[in-house]
């Protein structure tokens, strides 16, 4: 298993949009993805844009990405970086 | 049910699209509550049942995806990505596993268990202590509705198969709906929320199309059927009008109607009657606009205003690729007339940014240009977008509220980088890009000659200068009559503008309100202006007022107005000679304002 800790930078946090990409993004790997709140503990699959949306994760949440299959270790790689990018924005120093 | 026939029940609502509307009301939200029964079904029938789901959630997902697809034409890709949303929920497998464990688990048939499941998921997202959670219940619902819609095999009411025209009543008007529509057919809107920025406002504005909104209860007062008249300039909708009324409209409909006809055929030029030449573009916000530029014979695209993707309610910064397919859509519809892209406009109010302050006074903050120059890599993203869209046609930059030469200058340094970094990587661009100053800070316009020797065009944004040289907000209503257009000082900037711009033979332009009234749009013409930029829907109507009035005659008369001491003067001096030089347009004009 393959376990990543990152922030929630982006301004919106996991509002729609970003879920969307993230769900998207996680739907083109066979490893399960779950998705856990540092602060609360709550988890959601990675693969279900409701149970993303749920966890409500606004701007500022540590979030651990978990990933566990064939391949783990590009899942949550890929993942990570698009939390890092801010969802698919090209900017990164933090703008918005 | 007495109340229900009364005549003539006046509703006050916010005038959002001008114009007049007679007809009958088609109430949009009558798809929305069906009942939908419990029914047992025998194991047996579990199998079929959930068959139908996997049918129907095929069904929907091709509905969405066409939707998309056509939201993406017509509006833009930022009015469209929350159908990403919906699509994915569709696939949703835990959701899917949920309701199909509904129906086998408690056989069930396929509508209760979409409906139930959907509910409980609802629930939980009312849970949480998070606004904008709470507001995605209305996506669940969007997609439970299209579901069960389906899912019992009724006709689904077809928008876009409208067999009359008809008055649009309902609670807002949305992007998905506006996507199904057949707008040939539409006659006017009338909905209970929104203000004159709304969704339905700006879409009404953007097709012509009258409308008035944030009238409360119209679904409740109107229903399908309901005779009603919608006054767009007043703010009102008549409801059941009696016939003296609805014929008083309907005559006032045609008047307005017969006006335009002369000069909506698009070749008609915008000519004076002693063949002065003046040239008529667009103003567009939204990609939904560029559709109407040929129906209102505009002359490629005056002013694109960039920033309008962020006032959508788009949460995040578009990207380059984005950007890219937006601006090439413009580039291709302006054609050689071509259209010049305002650089975003915006100010720290319209954006959190990391590091800034919220400001005491944002009119004279950190905003427009000033933000650009200072957050690089958003202006640098955009002009990389910009320069590759130009391939496809003839695009032109415009730089909003420069205050000195050197932002100028720093603005065509880092667009001369941005090429030159472009031309290195072998990125496909056209680097012949106009580079335009916004005149709207009086500052500008008094240092006019200037920015004319080192910009390739001007473009005069008279709510802004206006704004700025008489220092008034006009959306504070204690000093909104301050607001005066025609103020002296106005026309003397603008009379100064329009000589430093002939003598440096550079182009000048006017954007702003005062090019989209028929009046003040002439009072420019006779100052010099010769080319206007203003709404799509307004252009018919100042083409009429140009091929009405002489040249020769409107300058004299502004050569007059100039000596004129106040706004009252000019606008009385205006409103009795035009009527005089130009009765067949002015005359029947005035009587109605």
């Amino acid at each position: 298993m393959q376990e990543r800790r990152i922030n929630i930078s982006n301004r919106l946090g996991l509002h729609a949009r970003a879920s969307a990409r993230l769900v998207r993004r996680a739907t083109q790997f066979t490893s399960r993805i779950e998705l856990e709140r540092a602060d609360t503990g709550q988890r959601a699959d990675g693969k279900s844009i409701l149970s993303v949306l749920l966890l409500a994760a606004a701007r500022g949440t540590w979030l651990i990405i978990r990933a566990e299959g064939e391949d783990e270790e590009r899942a949550a790689d890929a993942l990570a970086e698009l939390v890092e990018q801010k969802f698919g924005e090209e900017l990164s120093d933090g703008v918005f | 049910m007495a109340s229900s026939s009364a005549r003539d029940v006046r509703l006050r609502g916010v005038g959002a699209s001008p114009g007049v509307a007679v007809g009958n009301a088609l109430r949009l939200d009558e798809r929305g509550r069906q009942q939908f029964y419990y029914l047992d079904v025998s194991p047996t029938q579990v199998r079929r049942e959930v068959r139908r789901l996997h049918e129907a959630l095929d069904q929907a997902r091709a509905e969405l995806l066409e939707i998309k697809t056509r939201l993406t034409r017509e509006l833009g890709y930022e009015h469209s990505f929350i159908l990403d949303a919906h699509l994915l929920m569709l696939e949703d497998a835990r959701l899917l596993a949920e309701i199909e464990n509904e129906i086998r688990a408690r056989r069930v048939n396929a509508e209760w268990a979409v409906r139930a499941v959907i509910d409980r998921v609802a629930e939980a997202y009312r849970q949480v202590n998070d606004a904008y959670l709470r507001e995605r219940t209305s996506d669940l619902e969007d997609v439970a509705m299209r579901l069960l819609t389906i899912l019992s095999g009724r006709d689904k009411f077809e928008l876009s198969e409208l067999d009359e025209p008809v008055i649009l009543v309902a609670k807002d008007i949305w992007p998905s709906t506006v996507a199904e529509l057949d707008f040939d057919r539409v006659l006017g809107f009338a909905t209970n929320s929104g203000g004159i920025t709304s969704h339905a406002a700006i879409i009404a504005r953007a097709l012509g199309i009258p409308a008035v909104v944030g009238l409360h209860d119209v679904t409740r007062r109107a229903r399908t059927g309901t005779p009603l008249i919608i006054d767009g300039a007043a703010g009102e909708v008549i409801l059941r009008p009696s016939k003296a009324l609805a014929r008083e409209y309907a005559r006032r409909r045609e008047q307005a109607d017969a006006r335009l006809e002369r000069v909506i055929q698009p070749t008609e030029a915008a000519e004076t009657t002693d063949g002065g030449r003046i040239t008529l573009r667009a103003n567009v916000e939204m990609p939904a606009e560029i559709d109407a530029l040929a129906r209102f014979g505009a002359e490629g695209i005056g002013l694109y205003r960039s920033e309008f993707i962020f006032l959508a309610g788009l949460p995040e910064l578009p990207g380059e690729e984005e950007q890219y397919q937006l601006y090439r859509r413009l580039a291709a519809s302006a054609g050689e007339a071509g259209a010049s892209i305002r650089v975003f406009d915006l100010g720290g109010d319209k954006l959190t940014l990391k590091g800034f302050e919220e400001e005491m006074n944002p009119a004279l903050g950190l905003r427009a240009i000033r933000l650009s120059l200072r957050v690089e890599a958003i202006f640098r993203t955009q002009l990389r977008a910009i320069l590759r869209a130009n391939v496809h046609g003839r695009l032109r930059v415009v730089l909003p509220l420069i205050s000195t030469i050197s932002e100028l200058r720093e603005a065509k340094r880092i667009i001369a980088e941005v090429k030159q970094e472009m031309a290195e990587a072998n990125v496909e661009h056209n680097a012949t890009l106009p580079i335009g100053v916004m005149i709207e800070v009086p500052a500008a316009a008094l240092m006019a000659d200037l920015f004319a020797k080192e910009a390739d065009f001007l473009s005069v944004g008279t709510n802004d200068l206006t704004q700025y040289m008489l220092a008034v907000d006009r959306a504070n209503e204690n000093v909104a009559h301050l607001y005066q257009p025609l103020h002296p000082a106005i026309l003397r900037a603008l009379s100064h503008l329009v000589r430093v711009a002939a003598a440096a033979r550079v182009p000048l332009e006017v954007c702003g309100e005062m090019a989209g009234d028929p009046l003040q749009a002439i009072a420019l013409v006779g100052l010099g202006v010769r080319v206007l930029s203003l709404l799509p829907a307004s252009i018919p109507l100042v083409k009429n007022a140009v091929r009405a009035v002489s040249l020769e005659r409107v300058t004299a008369l502004m050569k007059e107005a100039l000596k004129l001491t106040t706004a009252s003067e000019v606008e009385q001096l205006l409103t009795r000679e035009l009527p005089r030089q130009a009765p067949q347009f002015f005359a029947a004009w005035a009587g109605e304002h």
